[in-house]
C-alpha cells in the first residue's frame, strides 16, 4: 500500500505543468459542485466533504479510472437527497464544475502525464465545453418555466426523449458537415 | 495488424459520461428532480456525441527514421505514416526514456490534431548521444476519436536497431610512420625512389631521368648530377582496442567519457586519419567479442572499421588460455597503436612483447582522470577504494616498465596526441638495433 502511494506520488511529481493544472481542475470540480449546495441552503457535513475530496483526489490521480464516476455520482446523490428545491441557481455552478472536471480529465487522458498539454487540443475542448455549457442554463430556464405547472402524465419521459433526439440529431448534423468538409 | 491493442476501445471518459448521464436522467425521472437533469445535460451530449463518432476502420501505423546510419551526436527524424485514420481526431506519440538517446519533444512525447485522412503526424527528432547498438524510434502511439469516445492503442511500434558510429572527432597528425613498407602512400621511406622528399644530389647514372638533372650543380662541377628523392610509401597501422572492461561513467558525447568511450573515439579518429592518408589500417578488439578487421584502405574499409567499433561490448575474453599469447597478427612495416586504460595484465604483456620484438608500439592511455571504481552491493566501500588504489599503483608500475623498454605511453588528448611519439619512433627506426627473438 505504502509502495503504491509512493509510486503515485512519484508519478504526480513528474507531471507537466499543464497536466498539474488539469489535475487540480479535476480535483476541484466535484468538491465545488458539492459545496455549491451550501448557498442553496444545505451545507454538506464534513464527512461528505471528506468523502468527495478523497474520491476527487483519486479521480485527479487516475483520470481514466472509475473513481471519477463514483465522485460525480456522490455529488449527484447529495444534491438529490439534500435539496427540496433543486432549481436554485447554485445548480448551474455545480453543473459547470462537474463538466469542467470531466473535460479536464478527458484532456489529461490524451497522453502520458509528463506530456505537455497541446494548446490546439485545449482550445478545441474549451470551445466544446462552452457549447455544452450553453445547454445547461437553457434546460435550467425551461425547468424554471415549467415549475408549478400541472404535470401531464409522461411529460418527463417525453422531455428527456426530446432532449436525447435533439442531441442525436445535432450530433449527426455535425458529423455529416465535418465529413463533407474533409472530403 | 494482429496486436491486441490494435483496435478501437471505448475510453474511460465515454464510460463516465454514459454512466453519469444514464444515472442522472433515470434519477431525474424517478425522483422528479429537475436539478439532476440540469447537471446531466452536458454528460448526455458528450456521451451521445462520443458514441456517434464510433470509428469503423482500424488505422495502420508505421514509423521510420530518416537515416539508417548515424554518428553519436547526430540527429534524425522519426516520421509516422498513417493509413485509414479518417475516424481519428488526435494522435499521441510517446517514446519514454531510452539510455543515451535524446529526443525532441522531451521523451518523444508529442500529440497533434489530425486535420484530415493524411493529416500531419507530429515529428519526433531523435539523437543518439553515445556510440554502440541503440534502438531508436521505439514508441507507443495512440489515436483518439472525436469527442474522446474511443481510443486506438496505445500500440507499441518497434524501433530500428542501429549501430551508432563513434564521433569523428577532429584529429590530424603530421608525423611520419616509423616503418613505411608498402607500394604507394604519403610517408617518406628510407629507400630512394620517385618521391618528392629530397634525399640528396648524386652523379648521373644510366637510367636516371633527364628531368631529374640538376643543371646548376652540373654546370658548376662539370659532370651531370641528378636529384635523388626518397620513395613515399604507405604503412600498416594496427589498432588494438582494449575492451576487457569499461572504467568510469559515460555521459554520452556531451558529458564525461568512460575509458571505452575514449578508446573507441580515439581509434575512430586515428583510423579515419590513416585511411584518408592512404595507409592500410587493421583493427583488433581485445574483449568479449574479439572483433577483427583485416588490413585495408578506402572509404568502405573505414566504414567497416567504424561499424566494428560501434559494435564493441566490454567484457572478458572467454577461453583465452594464456593472456600473454594474444595473436595480434602484426606484419612487417606495421605500427601498433594500443588503446587501453592499461589495467589488464594481458595488454601490458603484449605491448612489452611486441616492443622487444622491434615492432613500433604506441600505447594510448585511455583511463579517465576522475574515474572511481564501481562498488558492488554488499562490498565495503573502503575496501573497494583500497583495492582500486592498489590496482592503480600496479598500473603505474606497468607503465614505467613499458617506458623503460622503449614503448611510449601517451594519454589521449585529441589532435596531435601521437605526433611527437610517432616522430621519435620514426627516428629510432632509422637507427640500427638488435631485436629480441
Amino acid at each position: 500500500m505504502t509502495t503504491m502511494v509512493g509510486e503515485t506520488m512519484t508519478e504526480l511529481g513528474e507531471l507537466s505543468r499543464g497536466q498539474l493544472v488539469l489535475r487540480v481542475v479535476v480535483l476541484l470540480g466535484p468538491v465545488v459542485a458539492l459545496l455549491a449546495s451550501g448557498p442553496a441552503g444545505h451545507w454538506p457535513p464534513w464527512w461528505v466533504i471528506a468523502l468527495v475530496v478523497g474520491l476527487a483526489g483519486g479521480f485527479a490521480a487516475f483520470p481514466e479510472s472509475p473513481v471519477g464516476v463514483v465522485a460525480i455520482l456522490t455529488v449527484l446523490v447529495w444534491w438529490t437527497a439534500a435539496l427540496d428545491d433543486g432549481l436554485h441557481p447554485a445548480v448551474l455552478v455545480a453543473a459547470t464544475a462537474l463538466l469542467a472536471s470531466h473535460v479536464a480529465a478527458v484532456l489529461a487522458s490524451y497522453g502520458p502525464g509528463e506530456m505537455p498539454v497541446d494548446p490546439a487540443l485545449l482550445r478545441l475542448w474549451a470551445v466544446r465545453g462552452t457549447l455544452l455549457l450553453v445547454a445547461v442554463p437553457l434546460v435550467w430556464g425551461l425547468a424554471l418555466l415549467l415549475r408549478g405547472e400541472a404535470e401531464e402524465p409522461g411529460i418527463w419521459v417525453v422531455g428527456v426523449a426530446t432532449g436525447l433526439v435533439g442531441t442525436v440529431a445535432a450530433g449527426v448534423a455535425l458529423t455529416s458537415r465535418q465529413q463533407e468538409e474533409e472530403s | 495488424m494482429s496486436h491486441p491493442d490494435a483496435q478501437w476501445r471505448p475510453t474511460g471518459a465515454l464510460g463516465r459520461a454514459v454512466v453519469v448521464a444514464a444515472v442522472a436522467v433515470c434519477g431525474a425521472l424517478l425522483v422528479g428532480d429537475p436539478a439532476l437533469l440540469v447537471i446531466a445535460v452536458p454528460f448526455v451530449a458528450i456521451a451521445t456525441l462520443g458514441l456517434l463518432h464510433r470509428p469503423a476502420r482500424s488505422p495502420v501505423l508505421a514509423a521510420r527514421l530518416d537515416h539508417a546510419s548515424l554518428h553519436e551526436g547526430q540527429g534524425t527524424t522519426s516520421r509516422l505514416t498513417l493509413a485509414d485514420a479518417d475516424d481519428a481526431e488526435y494522435l499521441t506519440r510517446a517514446s519514454g526514456h531510452a539510455p543515451y538517446v535524446a529526443m525532441r519533444p522531451h521523451q518523444g512525447q508529442a500529440g497533434a490534431l489530425l486535420d484530415g485522412p493524411a493529416g500531419p503526424a507530429p515529428l519526433v527528432e531523435v539523437s543518439p548521444r553515445r556510440w554502440g547498438r541503440r534502438v531508436l524510434g521505439e514508441e507507443k502511439v495512440a489515436l483518439m476519436s472525436p469527442w474522446a469516445g474511443y481510443r486506438f492503442g496505445p500500440l507499441l511500434l518497434g524501433g530500428q536497431q542501429l549501430r551508432v558510429l563513434p564521433a569523428t572527432s577532429a584529429y590530424d597528425s603530421r608525423a611520419e610512420a616509423p616503418h613505411p613498407l608498402g607500394l604507394v602512400g604519403a610517408h617518406r621511406s628510407r629507400r630512394p625512389g620517385a618521391g618528392t622528399e629530397l634525399a640528396g644530389i648524386r652523379p648521373f647514372l644510366p637510367g636516371d631521368r633527364l628531368r631529374r638533372v640538376n643543371w646548376r650543380v652540373s654546370l658548376r662541377t662539370g659532370d651531370l648530377h641528378v636529384i635523388s628523392t626518397r620513395a613515399e610509401e604507405d604503412t600498416g597501422v594496427l589498432l588494438v582496442v582494449d575492451a576487457l572492461a569499461d572504467h568510469g561513467a559515460s555521459g554520452g558525447v556531451d558529458g564525461p567519457s568512460s575509458s571505452l568511450d575514449l578508446s573507441v573515439r580515439a581509434a575512430s579518429a586515428i583510423a579515419e586519419h590513416h585511411v584518408r592518408s592512404g595507409d592500410r589500417v587493421a583493427l583488433r578488439v581485445v574483449g568479449r567479442g574479439r572483433e577483427l578487421v583485416g588490413y585495408g584502405t578506402g572509404t568502405r574499409h573505414l566504414r567497416r572499421l567504424h561499424h566494428t567499433l560501434a559494435g564493441i561490448r566490454p567484457g572478458e575474453m572467454v577461453g583465452e588460455a594464456d593472456p600473454g599469447v594474444l595473436q595480434l597478427g602484426v606484419t612487417g612495416g606495421t605500427v601498433v597503436i594500443l588503446l587501453s586504460p592499461m589495467l589488464a595484465e594481458s595488454i601490458g604483456t603484449v605491448a612489452a612483447m611486441l616492443t622487444r620484438r622491434g615492432v613500433p608500439v604506441l600505447v594510448v592511455d585511455t583511463l579517465p582522470g576522475e574515474v572511481r571504481p564501481g562498488v558492488a552491493e554488499g562490498t565495503d566501500p573502503r575496501t573497494a577504494m583500497l583495492a582500486w588504489r592498489m590496482r592503480v599503483l600496479e598500473r603505474s608500475m606497468v607503465l614505467r616498465r613499458l617506458a623503460a623498454l622503449g614503448c611510449p605511453v601517451v594519454p589521449w588528448r585529441g589532435p596531435g596526441t601521437i605526433d611527437d611519439v610517432l616522430r621519435r619512433l620514426a627516428r629510432r627506426a632509422e637507427l640500427p638495433r638488435v631485436a629480441a627473438r
